[in-house]
């Protein structure tokens, strides 16, 4: 903190507060740009279908400047951990490189997650920004037909190919020799290169875009603008963190076993530390087990950003995300830990999502801890078998081979301090960007035919605010071929959990159904091949509620059962609301109720 | 003799074209109880000027053409019908789980928002069709008697079907159509396939569901309307915008109400190409609209009407989403009432937030206390107090001065002009940023268009933002304080057809490509020979939505051809989608198939020939300005600038700038180095 203050105090303010707000909105724009051209022009439905996908700006220093609209998970820590790795691979950067980065060894997320990065070179060949695309690949050359490898010993189990730093272009054209190896590793290549051509489309637009402002600006210019923009958002960090109160809470959360990890799963503990005096907020992972041999481990990137993510849902939302505000948060990291200390060749093939969620859910339940009305509970952990990896051949399309990853059925948002939950989050580092699939355009697509998705009643994470309620989702093959389904679901055992007396969301199901309708339990993760007539039925999970139900406003309640979330019984025994025969609230039998499920 | 009359959140502004191709332009307070009201009274007032008496007046009418905010506005308020959702069983939730998506992730203050209709007016109804178009589970007729049983105990006022895949096998939303029109005897109904046959469940239920709600009330608003002019002496033929930035019947209107909805700004690129064309000879025009509370801006490149697939009432992914295409617009919350605002941080806010109408900017002296971008062009001098709208209002800049000071100049410890100036700065910041994100951001370069500013608050800052884009010149149309009324009267007569048929570039079905646009094309050709009789020019334009294999999101691309002839016909059309996605996303991939989607003519009848009109300079506008005014402006600081009236200014005669040209309608400042010319069309148009 000392180094921010000093080096604020010796920088004069350069800039007008006009231009300041101007170039902000423009290099927001430059990423907006980015992610409207690879949803447009993906090939795989992870793209375009669910826009699994992050675009960003770093400075010279290797400082995140903006992700506006990006996925949390991808790009609050490691987008100066990926381009710092691209500087020291490749010392001699130069105008038409783009490198691929995967490697959760050199700050990626994870290895599906295949970034193109740009250096923004300047007439003169000086670097003076970095941009970045961020997009979930629907293959990614695992062993098997997934990008989740949960099992996974190691990175050669896995099998994923991982690409530190590696340049893909030269003066804008590609490297064949790349392009031909991709081909031969990695599922349904054709569609794999066409992200490849969006991804490399939108990050040459926002390089375009980049290069624009310096010529418009002067480079001098921008990098004033970064580190102005940078101690702006410090300052409104600062001014964010003031308005809670100083204090500290421990929490827990655990992943549910796969195999690899112990019987009783992955137990996850964070230390939460507010200074509203120093404005300081410091995240303990370090109290955490050993990297396992599984493909649950945090990529530094994921395990730091994920307790960031905890921080940002908790604190006031118009703090700018960006290595300014990031300068008072703290993350600790113990080397070696499952918690983002493992080291090549521990597999992270899942980095983005379970354990992550693991992280991210315990750290906003302490802030509700620490302050009520602050922070949330629980977000319901992922992948259920609605959001499967689904693969074969289509019989309908002379056999074609496909692969894609479902986003047909999850929901997971978790009562906050002010507001019910947000019914689609997904899951945590999501934080309910990405889009859910249509039916239609799913049974187009692929030859599945998903016979029912609804929400399910009575399942919702009980609270002041609640939790979203699980929902349920039925699909299997059509066309007379088979249909491999493969998912790492976590949220079976281990509910997300409410907070301050809210109630857990719902945990997961899921089920093989049999032709003649008979249900088979499935394990957390599994590989499946349904035949014909065959079907997997899924229930995802809720999220946790926030505060004691029966301080949920009485109206609020009337209108869940009105609109059939919860049903009158669940009203009277969880809410203490009496609703009678016509809906209408029976306001006596309600206070008497609420006053003994209060304790008084 | 043609009236247009567009009904605005404030105003109702009524455009008139005599029997001589004169315009007149008039403006009314919007009557938000009852709008027919305030058209009377705007029909009224253009008696008064014109010396005769609104029957007299409206006798002469022969086309009446009408824009309303009606059935927005009843959306936002929650005054739509009491309507059912019929879905298909196993699938009630598709209004509710929408398409995902989410904007601010870290912001949990806006809660989720609630399905367009309630989940407990949702049924499932038995039945289920394949992709295919195959029957997975037969429509069970007493199920849906059942359910229709319960719609009448709950009474509910209209219904909206829409079934998975009714797009590839409409069977089982006829049956239930049938059924609602026999056991359900005068509550109207919308299916999904004959409405908006699209792909995507979600879109196509929520345009379904919205059409349904808005029947009731849109068809009784109509035929008000419809009775009350012709009560009031109107004969001829009644016309009403739609969303598409076209017209069509009344009668037609009230059966796909929908089609109403956002239909207000749509007309503002109309009327912006026709003075681009007159005024500029650009081939692309920015066209903006300033309003009190939004910024409405559009872009028309070599004369076409930008079209956006999304539309969203309200917010993305916060709002419902419309499932037509419709005139691209972008709205942002900027105007004459947009408040502004210094955060904790130290950083000038302009908007989205706005003073509106009531309190209105603190200079209105309603009790408005924040300062908006109105005070601060009221402290600059750009704004007189005593001709505020030709004098109908008296500002007081004393409140102005004390909120700019207050909340802007204080906390940033600037002086009263210097504030006032960052406001008027930002707000064109503002502005231009939405500019740049229909123009830049798609790759196109303002510096070779034109900027046609339209709207009342258009004048204070539309130099400013011109000259900040590199504009290649700027035009205010005397008729640009009615846009919108001024786009209608040009308008076209449309009617706009879909079909979705599927095939592939390299196995392309001749045969269902072609039996496609045979039946668009069919459809169109009745529409013209019917509703359009008596137009004075006719086509019929043919689209396919296209997209390279494996992508999702097509690219609509105009057809040169109506029919598939040959194998060259096919590789000209995909060369055209080539092009066309390069000029979007940078790159074109030539190794790819390229897949047909959805297919679409559009048939327009010309409804007027000759030149657009000129403006009548109203007796009643006559007035006497000062000559020069003292006005502040950046960089200049406060000068000694020139007067004139907008209306007395001839063809061709210029002024430079600093100066304020001044209309019963806005005020327009030429900043100093700009310069402002009378053309022949009668708009000012600004070299900067």
């Amino acid at each position: 903190m000392a180094r921010a203050k000093t080096r604020r105090a010796k920088q004069k303010t350069k800039l007008d507060p006009i231009t300041l707000a101007v170039l902000h909105k423009r290099f927001d724009a430059v990423t907006t740009k980015m992610a409207n051209t690879l949803l447009r022009t993906g090939r795989s439905g992870v793209l375009n279908l669910a826009r699994d996908f992050s675009t960003s700006v770093v400075t010279r220093e290797c400082e995140l400047l903006t992700g506006a609209e990006s996925l949390p998970i991808h790009h609050l820590s490691g987008a100066d951990l990926m381009a710092r790795s691209m500087m020291d691979l490749h010392p001699n950067l130069k105008r038409g490189d783009a490198y691929l980065h995967n490697s959760p060894y050199h700050g990626c997320s994870h290895p599906a997650d295949h970034t193109i990065l740009v250096p923004v070179i300047d007439k003169r060949g000086e670097h003076q920004f970095t941009v970045w695309v961020k997009a979930h690949q629907a293959d990614c050359g695992c062993s098997q037909p997934t990008t989740y490898m949960g099992h996974a010993r190691d990175v050669y189990e896995e099998g994923a190919l991982i690409f530190p730093p590696t340049k893909v272009q030269e003066n804008y054209e590609d490297n064949e020799d790349f392009i031909n190896f991709c081909r031969m590793r990695i599922r349904v290549p054709e569609q794999w290169y066409g992200d490849y051509l969006a991804m490399i489309g939108a990050a040459r637009i926002g390089e375009r875009e980049v290069l624009a402002m310096g010529d418009e600006y002067g480079w001098e210019t921008l990098h004033d603008f970064s580190k102005e923009w940078f101690d702006y958002s410090e300052k409104l960090m600062i001014s964010a963190i003031r308005k809670l109160l100083t204090g500290e809470a421990t929490t827990h959360s655990t992943h549910d076993p796969v195999p690899g990890t112990p019987e009783e799963g992955i137990p996850i503990t964070v230390h939460v530390r507010i200074d509203n005096k120093k404005a300081a907020i410091e995240v303990d992972l370090r109290d955490n087990p050993d990297a396992m041999p599984c493909g649950l481990n945090l990529s530094e990137a994921c395990a730091r950003t994920g307790a960031m993510i905890g921080v940002f849902n908790s604190i006031d939302d118009i703090v700018p995300t960006n290595a300014g505000s990031f300068r008072r948060i703290n993350v600790l990291i113990r080397d070696g830990s499952v918690a983002g200390g493992g080291k090549h060749p521990t597999s992270m093939s899942v980095a983005t999502t379970n354990l992550a969620d693991r992280v991210t859910s315990p750290v906003q339940r302490a802030f509700s801890k620490i302050q009520d009305g602050i922070g949330l509970a629980e977000c319901g952990p992922i992948f259920p078998a609605s959001m499967g990896v689904i693969s074969g051949f289509d019989p309908r399309n002379n056999n074609e081979p496909f692969v894609n990853h479902l986003f047909l059925m999850v929901t997971g948002g978790a009562g906050a301090g002010k507001t019910d939950a947000w019914l689609t989050i997904l899951h945590a580092g999501n934080a309910g960007m990405c889009f859910v699939d249509s039916i239609e355009l799913d049974e187009l697509h692929f030859p599945i035919y998903i016979k029912t998705r609804r929400l399910m009643p009575d399942t919702e994470g009980a609270g002041r605010t609640i939790g979203a309620p699980s929902g349920y989702c039925e699909y299997g093959p059509v066309g007379g071929g088979d249909l491999e389904v493969v998912y790492v679901s976590d949220g079976a055992i281990n509910a997300s959990k409410g907070t301050l007396g809210g109630l857990n969301g719902a945990a997961c199901k899921n089920f093989l159904m049999r032709a003649d309708g008979t249900l088979e339990n499935l394990p957390a993760c599994a590989d499946i091949i349904l035949k014909p007539g065959e079907n997997v039925a899924s229930y995802c999970t809720g999220g946790g509620g926030y505060g004691p139900p029966h301080e949920r406003p009485v109206e609020k309640v009337r209108e869940d059962v009105e609109e059939k979330w919860i049903t009158r019984e669940r009203a009277w025994k969880v809410y203490g609301v009496a609703v009678d025969d016509a809906g209408q609230v029976d306001m006596a039998r309600t206070k008497r109720r609420r006053k003994r499920l209060g304790g008084g | 003799m043609r009236f247009a009359v567009d009904t605005g959140g404030t105003f109702t502004d009524l455009v008139l074209e005599d029997n001589r191709g004169r315009l007149h332009m008039f403006k009314a307070p919007t009557t938000p109880q009852d709008p027919v009201e305030g058209i009377l009274a705007a029909i009224e007032s253009a008696a008064v000027a014109l010396s005769t008496s609104t029957e007299d007046l409206l006798a002469q009418g022969e086309l009446f053409i009408h824009g309303t905010t009606h059935a927005t506005n009843a959306i936002v308020t929650g005054g739509t019908a009491k309507t059912a959702f019929l879905t298909t069983k196993g699938h009630p939730d598709i209004l509710v789980l929408r398409e995902g998506g989410r904007m601010e992730p870290f912001n949990f203050l806006v809660p989720f928002p609630k399905p367009y209709i309630p989940r407990a007016l949702t049924y499932e109804v038995p039945e289920r069709m394949g992709a295919d178009g195959g029957v997975y589970e037969p429509l069970d007729e007493a199920g849906v008697l059942g359910i229709i049983e319960e719609l009448k105990e709950k009474e509910v006022e209209a219904v909206a079907v829409s079934l998975l895949w009714s797009t590839v096998n409409p069977a089982h939303e006829i049956g239930v159509g049938r059924l609602l029109k026999k056991h359900l005897k005068g509550v109207p109904y919308t299916l999904s396939h004959v409405l908006n046959p699209i792909l995507r469940e979600y879109r196509r239920a929520s345009s379904t569901c919205i059409d349904a709600s808005l029947k009731p009330l849109m068809s009784r608003y109509i035929g008000g309307l419809q009775e009350r002019l012709k009560a009031a002496g109107f004969g001829g033929r009644l016309l009403m915008l739609t969303s598409k930035g076209g017209v069509m019947d009344a009668g037609e209107l009230a059966e796909a109400p929908i089609h109403s909805v956002g239909s207000g700004p749509s007309m503002a690129p109309i009327a912006g190409r026709h003075f681009s064309r007159a005024d500029a000879r650009a081939a692309t025009a920015i066209v903006a609209d300033t309003g009190g509370t939004t910024y409405d801006v559009s872009l028309v490149r070599r004369g076409e009407i930008p079209m956006s697939p999304e539309t969203w009432l309200g917010q993305r992914y916060r709002g419902h989403i419309l499932g037509f295409p419709s005139v691209d617009v972008k709205s942002i919350g900027a105007g004459g009432g947009s408040i502004a605002w210094v955060d904790e941080g130290g950083l000038l806010h302009v908007g989205p937030q706005s003073a509106g109408a009531e309190p209105g900017p603190a200079c209105y002296g309603r009790g408005g206390a924040r300062p908006t971008l109105t005070d601060a062009s009221l402290v600059l001098g750009h704004i007189d107090p005593d001709y505020f709208l030709g004098g109908a209002m008296t500002l007081k800049p004393a409140e102005a001065e004390k909120a700019i000071t207050r909340d802007v100049g204080e906390p940033l410890g600037l002086s009263l002009q210097e504030a006032a100036s960052a406001i008027l700065r930002l707000a064109t910041e503002n502005m231009v940023g939405a500019i740049e994100e229909i123009t830049i951001h798609q790759g196109i370069d303002p510096r070779g268009a034109v900027l046609i500013g339209g709207g009342g608050a258009a004048g204070l800052n539309s130099v400013a933002i011109a000259k900040r884009l590199g504009c290649q010149g700027l035009v205010i149309p005397e008729v640009g304080a009615a846009l919108s009324a001024a786009g209608a009267m040009m308008s076209d007569l449309h009617a706009d057809y879909r079909s979705m048929f599927f095939t592939v570039t390299d196995r392309f079905d001749f045969k269902g490509a072609n039996a496609t646009l045979r039946t668009l094309g069919d459809r169109c050709r009745a529409f013209i020979k019917g509703p359009g009789k008596g137009a004075v020019e006719s086509a019929t334009e043919f689209y396919v939505e296209a997209r390279y294999k494996h992508q999702i999101w097509e690219i609509d691309l105009g057809l040169p051809i109506n029919r598939f002839r040959s194998k060259k016909d096919v590789e000209r059309t995909r060369a055209a989608f080539d092009e066309v996605h390069e000029e979007v996303f940078a790159f074109r991939d030539p190794s790819s198939e390229v897949e047909f989607v959805g297919w679409r003519a559009v048939a327009r009848c010309k409804l007027r020939k000759g030149r657009f009109g000129r403006l009548v300079r109203e007796a009643i506008h006559e007035t006497t300005l000062p000559k020069r005014r003292e006005a502040y402006f950046a960089g200049k600081g406060l000068v000694n600038a020139r007067v004139a009236a907008f209306d007395s200014m001839k063809a061709g005669e210029a002024m430079r700038g600093p100066a304020i040209i001044e209309s019963p309608f806005t005020t327009v400042v030429i900043d100093p180095g700009a310069r402002a010319e009378r053309t022949r069309s009668g708009s000012l148009f600004i070299t900067l």
